[in-house]
């Protein structure tokens, strides 16, 4: 039972990681009263002055640097809280239609079918029809607009085991609270941005001005570089914590483990990705999204909001595996023709396809 | 009044509420179990209601499959006469059991079904069969899920009614474990289903 310990070891590394931001935030505060009193003295060592600090100048200085940060978290929080539904509708989602689509009937009902093994309220489902990479997001800040959107390439290529990992992987984003975590950790990164943004306000006013100006720009853009740290790294035990809900709920690697070999075939494919992903490249939806949309390592892989795909698959497997040929469905379906329960799969996207949904399983 | 009264006066109190908190979170452990098993019968009533619509449709192309289709009617007809049976007397345990045959035997009546309708085209090809059977899979993975969920809030439970320091008052106060549902009931059951053809 791998997997309860892996949800274990995500939630200990994440409030671990909570505390370490509570712990940034406090240097933040100490950080700019240190670099205003460093700017004082040098002030007082250049120039032919003594002059003894100002009254109250440690309690301006922390009430300042927390007013911004708490200010801008306050801000950022109450526009990001607006609605998991207009996100969604933003990106290009639209409401799943089980009345008229096979494929969106059957999405439906893998929802609710997990939400029993979740124990949650049923979210919104949507649809993002015109977007046909592998993806998927959650958002949303309570059940009341609570939403899981799955793009057309995941209904398409995905069979039902595998879509089932993916929402169950969506769902645990919801049911742990995880959108709304992160937008709280967002806002407050967007506080600590702030802090560095009024740095740069006070230099503008030219001399004596650019150096306090600096010494808080440079503690504020230290926070603030701690502060995308430490969020991205919540955001990646997060990522753990659904792929092993996502197994604990279906009872199975190889739905959840099968998307994203199936999203390693697609990825190899840079290039179609780039062209792919236009919709979801929104800077509120990528950290919400299934697989994040540049793999690519570079020194920005401490920022990285999501694990690597191969690190992830090892996690669900236990060992490293191959990605998974992005074939179409049937093909897939023909190599395991002894299934215990029979499901329709849908046939050739013929030209009929293109007119008809419906067309393709019939 | 020294610290030699009110020390002790505080431990008290402290430990009195650590056993507050221990108790109200077992008495909420406890209360999501029985919310978990009226899951299960909520989907077993989805499977039953399903049946008729299936049977509507199947026997238009069905007709030389007549045995298949009565045993899908009677298995549905003795389950839901057992779950009647089983609502009135929750807690006996012969009438679950003889629930969970019953629904067994409708399960696999069902699955009968589905692979007899993999050999007739004309009715894989029937857009209403093609969304009642993908009812029947879903509704198949309902009745799995709040098992399963059923389960895992048992393991709840039992994880928090049996670790330390919480064992004193779950002991204290009568919380025993409680137990899992397991997929087969009776030695009959666990046996290797026999397909007819």
């Amino acid at each position: 039972m791998r997997f309860w310990d892996h949800q274990e070891n995500a939630r200990t590394e994440t409030r671990r990681l909570l505390l370490a931001f509570a712990v940034a935030v406090a240097l933040l505060v100490a950080g700019v009263h240190g670099a205003l009193t460093l700017a004082w003295w040098l002030m007082n060592a250049i120039l032919p002055i003594r002059l003894p600090f100002p009254a109250g100048f440690m309690a301006v200085n922390i009430g300042m640097t927390l007013f911004f940060i708490l200010g801008g978290w306050w801000l950022e929080t109450a526009q990001l809280r607006a609605g998991g539904i207009k996100l969604a509708v933003r990106v290009g989602a639209r409401e799943a239609r089980p009345g008229s689509s096979y494929a969106e009937h059957r999405l439906c009902n893998i929802v609710q079918e997990l939400c029993i093994a979740a124990n949650m309220p049923v979210p919104k489902v949507m649809v993002l029809a015109r977007t046909p990479a592998i993806n998927a997001f959650a958002a949303g800040w309570d059940a009341s607009d609570a939403v899981v959107a799955v793009t057309q390439g995941a209904l398409d290529y995905l069979n039902r085991e595998e879509l089932q990992g993916m929402v169950a992987h969506e769902l645990s984003h919801l049911h742990e609270g995880d959108t709304r975590l992160k937008m709280r950790l967002a806002g407050m990164v967007f506080g600590l941005e702030l802090v560095h943004h009024f740095g740069d306000m006070v230099r503008e006013r030219r001399g004596l001005a650019t150096l306090f100006g600096s010494a808080i720009m440079a503690a504020g853009w230290i926070g603030w570089l701690a502060g995308q740290v430490l969020k991205a790294a919540v955001s990646r035990q997060r990522e753990y914590l659904a792929d092993a809900r996502a197994v604990q709920w279906t009872r199975n690697q190889q739905g959840l483990g099968g998307v994203l070999r199936k999203v390693l075939a697609q990825q190899a494919d840079t290039d179609a990705q780039q062209r792919h992903h236009q919709e979801l490249n929104h800077p509120s939806v990528q950290h919400m999204l299934l697989v994040d949309l540049d793999g690519a390592g570079r020194w920005g892989r401490w920022l990285d909001s999501h694990p690597t795909l191969a690190d992830r698959v090892q996690r669900i497997y236990g060992r490293p595996m191959p990605p998974l040929p992005l074939v179409r469905q049937e093909v897939v379906m023909a190599e395991q023709p002894l299934r215990p329960k029979p499901i329709l799969q849908p046939g050739p996207n013929s030209l009929a396809a293109q007119v008809d949904p419906f067309a393709r399983f019939l | 009044m020294n610290w030699t009264t009110w020390v002790p006066l505080l431990v008290l109190a402290a430990v009195v509420w650590w056993a507050i908190n221990i108790y109200n979170r077992l008495i909420q452990l406890r209360n999501r179990i029985a919310n978990a098993f009226g899951q299960i019968d909520v989907q077993l009533k989805r499977r039953h209601d399903l049946v008729p619509n299936l049977i509507e449709v199947a026997r238009g192309y069905l007709q030389h499959e007549a045995s298949t289709l009565e045993a899908v009617i009677q298995a549905r007809g003795l389950a839901q006469g057992a779950g009647r049976t089983a609502r009135s007397q929750p807690t006996d345990a012969a009438a679950i059991g003889a629930l969970a045959v019953a629904e067994g035997v409708l399960g696999a009546s069902l699955g009968r079904l589905l692979a007899v309708a993999e050999s007739y085209p004309d009715l894989k090809a029937d857009a209403t069969m093609a969304s009642l059977s993908e009812e029947l899979t879903s509704t198949e993975n309902r009745i799995g899920f709040a098992r399963q969920a059923y389960n895992d809030q048992v393991l709840d439970f039992n994880n928090a009614a049996t670790q330390f320091p919480a064992l004193l008052i779950a002991r204290l106060l009568g919380f025993a474990p409680a137990a899992m549902l397991e997929s087969t009931q009776s030695d009959a059951e666990r046996q290797v289903p026999r397909v007819q053809f």
